[in-house]
């Protein structure tokens, strides 16, 4: 007995010589998304890119804490589902039961939209009893979504500043395209808002003409007349699956531009149908979350020749590699898993700047730190390169690329970096 | 601890829910509408405290009574059908419910701040616990609160004569009705009471998660609502409290260790207690084993 | 935009056309609520787990793509008979809501390992041949040649189902057990080979559904389920349980109300139409279109 005790120690001091700067403190940080349901592919793609993220950082020797010594990192990744329930009990469950000194999640938007809800509206409100553990979102993209709690921020792509540079882009390159029409699903929050507030504002104040005459109260401004222009335009929801009277109104307006907003199972139904009516335009735009593999596994025949923004391309070394490491983990990188990469690089970062023990005991107060951190920053690190943050919001600037549908493959046809 | 008390929270709205389908069921209808009356209790008592900025207690209220007159009034024309007819008739009450709050926009400036129902995007903002201070184990305690409440009517129920009517009709409608029970009128007052519970539920839901929107009330979790009473079986009201803790407290919440294979566990496990026990967890046999277990026990301690 | 009566009309025959495919799901409801007076919840997911065997066992194979829809129906019947196995054959008879929750656990499970082997993201689904470029103008109407198939098949399905059950010696064996049981038991008849049999002919039926409706959608996803479920036992019921014929005229005329009211008052508002209209059918004609006066549990 007394030997293996003796033993243990020699084991213990050898260890300590061999790697002399390495703390026995580990940093954890807590992951979730859906890995259930029809949006499993989100969950999936995240953890890949988390996962491998974290190998990284470990495999560069660590993490540096406020003492100098390096620890490792490690992440656990919950499945959420695409349900507010669960997204609140993962996020309950992270802040309480363990000492993950940061979240990164969750998938849908319609889950952040209630879980940021039960953290702290206000730092230092102690009327506030919502949860105080920071978050930095990868996925849920709808707009404005940050603002909803000071603990909440996002590295999701500024799709204003994107479709507004789009159609920039556009009317310079394209002057044979005027009109445009298009339609999005409607039940789902972020494909109908992007649409009905940023997407078309952005394509009139370019000098985009709605084909059948202006739609009353749209004038370019984000959000002005948003209501109009879903009544105006031709909709469906999420789970449909017979587009004929879209793809007609589509057809029979004859405008130069389309612009499908929706998610790829809709977009890949509702152009399948476009395409049989042979009523395919000049020129399709589509929505940043379709610029995925999902759209290309459904319907690459359909989809040739859509234009959307992203965040997100395997363009520079950094992305090519990220895509390669998601794929050796089962996932694929797309706009929004590869901001999973960046979230963990950007909290290595802020740990490393404002000095972390990583004791269990100080947990509430380092949490505050790198909540703290994160707001302090002013740029980040992209993959795409250098992410401006908007700090009073909580939202992100990011580098962005046009992508086109070129059979099969998203190919890179416009980089303004 | 917090994670506790959140899990305490969902399992309380999931046991309103469960009680206010099980009610119906007693008189043999499967009803598919108490998400519907979920729904209307959710987002009445959310405008009342958001938008009007009433106190939550009138507010969960009048959630309930609006969920339950609901009831009332869809069940004089849905209860004259029954069996499958029923569960298509309260299905399509349950999608025009919750299409009318993705159609609903209602919003304007509450202290600098535009709250209010905005159809797709969602009901934000629905802070008043934690905007008002309360602690997590005080919404826990007022949640199961009002579970013990409904848990203890329900049990009573069961001890005087209207728990016999609710049964009779359930097992034999006909011979009810010959026995001068008016079985449409009964069933619409089962119908109003599990309105106000599912009501009262919703109201619970939507300011402990402090956000609606119509994706919450779908026939998913009308089928969850169903689900409960039918797994824990119909033979007592501790029955749908048990499958509550089964299916939410463990299949959901309990299993999440398992990562992505416990969705895949959740329908296998629910087959296989089927198979086992088609009356439900809680069915005779079990209500025997239980009271004689308690007869063993008195006969020992004296 | 102005709405013409060719508009209207055009969007009738659209879904019309699309409704055959509510009608092919219907008639496998009612096959299976005819013969055990039973629900079987987990059918439409069987029918798209159908079609998504069939077209993973032919791209694994690397087979010609059509020979999903041979393959398709023949796994949608052995999932049915699998089906009957967990959620019906031990469950005693009378125990109508022990095996309807078993099913509603069958189509979570099915809905999961869907999701779970695709990561939930659509499939391209084979076209049908020649089917899918056909677009016959009429006039000013268009129709789509792949879901004049798709109605032809269903009448077709129909037309054998009926014969089957009053022309051949398991029809007559089916009907038996479905109306006396005991009786058909003291004639040497076995009712779980029966009702075996008949699920895995709905089974075959729901498979060759499931096929024709990911190749008229163009794309096969887990969220197909729900819908077809939903639709498929509102054309059942409509119908008038356990009326082939009913099933499919049901069918039909939801999905030409879905895309007229889709038309007149745009997609927000489409579903609280279909199911306020519904709402009162069943409560005015309680026993659907061509259900009999008996009323069922």
């Amino acid at each position: 007995m007394r030997n293996s005790i003796i033993s243990w120690k020699y084991f213990l001091a050898a260890y300590l010589i061999a790697v002399p700067a390495m703390s026995e403190t580990t940093i954890n940080i807590a992951g979730w998304g859906a890995k259930s349901g029809p949006l499993r592919s989100f969950g999936v793609n995240s953890q890949a890119i988390i996962d491998a993220a974290i190998t990284r950082v470990n495999e560069n020797g660590g993490v540096t804490l406020e003492d100098g010594t390096k620890a490792m990192m490690a992440v656990e990744y919950y499945d959420s589902g695409c349900n507010a329930e669960q997204g609140i009990a993962v996020a309950r469950k992270v802040a309480s039961e363990t000492n993950a000194l940061i979240g990164i999640g969750p998938t849908c938007s319609g889950v952040a939209a209630a879980s940021f809800g039960v953290f702290q509206k206000k730092v230092d409100d102690a009327s506030d009893t919502g949860l105080q553990m920071a978050l930095l979102t990868d996925t849920a993209v709808r707009n404005g979504l940050a603002k909803i709690s000071q603990w909440t921020f996002r590295n999701t792509p500024n799709e204003p500043d994107m479709y507004d540079k789009l159609f920039a882009w556009v009317a310079e390159n394209r002057p044979e395209i005027k009109t445009i029409y298009g339609g999005t699903e409607t039940d789902q929050g972020h494909s109908a808002g992007t649409y009905s507030k940023v997407i078309v504002q952005a394509a009139v104040r370019h000098g985009f003409e709605w084909v059948n005459g202006p739609i009353e109260g749209v004038n370019g401004t984000i959000v002005e007349g948003f209501k109009n222009v879903l009544s105006s335009s031709s909709n469906w929801l999420m789970a449909d699956t017979n587009f004929s009277v879209q793809a007609r109104a589509f057809k029979k307006s004859g405008a130069d531009m389309f612009i499908v907003s929706s998610h790829p199972f809709t977009t890949c139904g509702f152009l399948k149908e476009l395409y049989r009516q042979k009523g395919m335009p000049k020129m399709l735009v589509g929505l940043t979350s379709s610029s995925s593999a999902e759209t290309m596994k459904g319907c690459s025949k359909q989809v040739e020749g859509m234009i959307i923004p992203t965040s997100f391309a395997p363009i520079t070394d950094a992305a090519k590699e990220v895509a390669a490491l998601a794929e050796a983990n089962g996932g694929a990188a797309d706009l929004h898993s590869a901001a999973a990469w960046e979230n963990v690089m950007i909290i290595k970062q802020v740990i490393e700047s404002v000095g972390i023990t990583g004791d269990p005991a100080n947990l509430q107060d380092e949490r505050r730190k790198i909540r703290d951190g994160l707001e302090a920053l002013e740029t980040t690190e992209g993959l795409l390169g250098t992410v401006s943050r908007v700090q009073d919001e909580g939202e992100a600037l990011k580098p962005y690329v046009f992508v086109q549908a070129q059979s099969g493959n998203w190919e890179v046809i416009h980089d303004p970096r | 601890m917090e994670y506790y008390f959140g899990i305490l929270q969902t399992l309380g709205f999931h046991v309103l829910l469960g009680y206010s389908a099980y009610i119906l069921l007693l008189t043999g209808q499967l009803s598919l509408a108490q998400v519907g009356f979920f729904a209307i209790g959710a987002y009445a008592s959310g405008i009342l405290t958001v938008l009007f900025e009433w106190h939550i207690f009138p507010a969960l209220f009048i959630g309930a009574i609006a969920a339950g007159c609901m009831a009332f009034m869809v069940g004089f024309p849905a209860l004259r059908i029954k069996g499958l007819m029923l569960v298509i008739a309260t299905i399509a009450f349950s999608e025009i419910v919750r299409l009318i709050f993705f159609n609903l926009r209602w919003r304007f400036e509450i202290n600098g701040l535009e709250v209010g129902p905005d159809g797709a995007q969602g009901f934000r903002e629905i802070r008043y616990f934690a905007a008002n201070g309360w602690e997590i184990y005080e919404i826990v305690w007022l949640i199961w609160t009002m579970v013990a409440v409904a848990t203890i009517l329900l049990w009573w129920l069961d001890q005087i004569k209207a728990g016999a009517i609710l049964r009779a009709i359930g097992s034999d409608e006909l011979a009810a009705e010959s026995s001068g029970i008016n079985v449409t009128s009964v069933k619409i007052v089962a119908m109003a009471c599990g309105g106000v519970i599912a009501g009262l539920s919703g109201g619970l839901y939507a300011h402990s998660t402090t956000y609606v929107d119509h994706n919450t009330f779908t026939v998913l979790l009308a089928t969850f609502a169903v689900s409960y009473p039918l797994v824990g079986g119909l033979k007592s009201v501790f029955g749908t409290l048990a499958a509550v803790i089964f299916i939410q407290g463990i299949l959901i919440e309990g299993l999440r260790f398992l990562g992505d294979y416990r969705t895949i566990l959740f329908g296998a496990l629910i087959i296989l207690v089927m198979n086992f026990k088609p009356k439900g967890i809680v069915d005779e046999n079990f209500v025997k084993g239980i009271s004689e277990y308690l007869r063993l026990n008195k006969k020992l301690i004296k | 935009m102005v709405i013409t009566s060719v508009d209207v009309i055009q969007s009738i025959i659209d879904g019309i056309l699309y409704g055959s495919i509510y009608a092919l799901i219907g008639v496998g409801f009612t096959l299976i609520f005819g013969a055990m007076q039973k629900l079987n919840m987990a059918y439409a997911a069987s029918s798209i787990a159908g079609a998504y065997c069939g077209l993973g066992i032919s791209a694994v194979l690397s087979l010609n793509l059509l020979v999903t829809f041979f393959l398709g129906p023949l796994v949608g019947g052995l999932i049915g008979i699998l089906v009957y196995l967990v959620c019906f054959r031990f469950i005693p008879s009378r125990e109508h809501l022990g095996s309807l929750m078993a099913s509603i656990g069958a189509l979570f499970l099915i809905d999961e390992i869907i999701v779970h082997e695709t990561d939930g993201s659509p499939l391209n689904f084979p076209e049908l041949g020649i089917f899918s470029e056909a677009y016959f103008l009429v006039g000013e109407f268009g129709f789509r040649g792949d879901l004049i198939f798709v109605l032809i098949v269903s009448l077709l399905a129909m037309t054998s189902i009926i014969l089957m059950l009053y022309r051949t010696k398991y029809g007559l064996a089916a009907r038996a057990v479905s109306q006396q049981m005991n009786a058909a038991i003291l004639c040497g008849i076995n009712p779980h080979k029966v009702n075996a049999s008949t699920f895995f002919l709905a089974g075959v039926l729901g498979g060759l559904a499931g096929c024709l409706a990911a190749a008229a959608v163009g794309v096969i996803s887990p969220l197909l389920i729900l819908p077809l479920t939903i639709k498929g036992l509102i054309a059942t019921v409509i119908g008038g349980l356990g009326s082939i014929k009913g099933a499919i005229i049901a069918g039909l005329l939801l999905g030409g109300f879905e895309s007229l009211f889709l038309l007149v008052r745009g997609v927000n508002e489409r579903d609280i139409y279909v199911f306020l209209l519904l709402f009162l059918f069943l409560v005015f004609k309680p026993n659907g279109m061509f259900g009999s006066i008996i009323d069922r549990d």
